[in-house]
């Protein structure tokens, strides 16, 4: 399931083969480094063209093009996910939901923004069942722009967590 | 119910308090976690983690009901870690 390209770099079809995010809410580009079950070196590269900047009018400071605190962590936590997934259990199936539901001790040390390439780097700390607690840092360049203290994913059955409901009519 | 007061028991107090965000003083043996401090699923499975990790014990996650008020919580410990 999972591939390596000749720079030794996990590509993108390996990569959505574990995880269930399209774009544009995938945040991964690359896995550099990979110690199943211990520690993964993800990166993602920031571009003017993400949604997230969409409307930042042309007269606005530098500062609006601030990658936004969410999606730095949500980034932190594919990374983290790949870790968890492309171990043993090689993915989300169709009948689970992978959902990052906790977050504690993360920091905002750095900004980072359009032309930056984030560099995370996520730890496996404990796994209990279909739970998981990670912890991390990013990195642009040398400079550390975030720490997590501890994150919390967790894999459910689908049927848990989305309610059936009536097929959406269209007209 | 008494309260068993031992270092074990106030470490445990800290360790479920640090979770449920709230000061160890405000955490009572007999409280219930879900209806006094708006605990949910997640946040039991948060405490049997740190405590697994604290005690270097196993706590089959079928114990995750029981865990109630720390007072059911230290009796769970207490069980499983022979203490």
């Amino acid at each position: 399931m999972t591939e390596l390209t000749a720079t030794g770099a996990y590509d993108l079809r390996a990569i959505r083969a574990v995880l269930p995010h399209g774009h544009p809410a995938l945040l991964i580009d690359r896995v550099v480094e990979l110690e199943p079950g211990h520690r993964i070196l993800a990166t993602k590269a920031i571009t003017v063209g993400e949604p997230c900047y969409r409307g930042v009018p042309a007269g606005a400071p530098g500062a609006a093009y601030a990658f936004p605190a969410s999606l730095l962590l949500e980034s932190v936590g594919q990374a983290a996910a790949l870790l968890w997934l492309l171990g043993e259990r090689g993915g989300v199936g169709s009948d689970s939901v992978l959902m990052l539901v906790a977050g504690r001790d993360c920091r905002i040390e750095g900004r980072a923004g359009p032309g930056d390439v984030l560099r995370h780097v996520a730890r496996i700390d404990q796994v209990v069942g279909d739970n998981v607690f990670v912890s991390g840092e990013t990195y642009v360049a040398d400079s550390r722009i975030a720490t997590v203290g501890s994150m919390m994913a967790v894999m459910r059955p689908r049927a848990a967590v989305i309610p059936a409901r009536e097929p959406i009519q269209v007209r | 119910m008494t309260e068993i007061l031992t270092d074990r028991y106030e470490e445990l107090r800290e360790i479920v308090a640090e979770v449920l965000e709230l000061e160890p003083d405000e955490l009572t043996a007999e409280g219930e976690f879900v209806e006094e401090y708006g605990a949910d699923s997640l946040r039991a499975i948060e405490i049997l983690a740190r405590i697994e990790k604290r005690y270097d014990v196993e706590i089959p996650q079928s114990e995750l009901p029981k865990m109630q008020n720390l007072q059911a919580v230290y009796e769970m410990v207490a069980q499983h870690a022979g203490w």
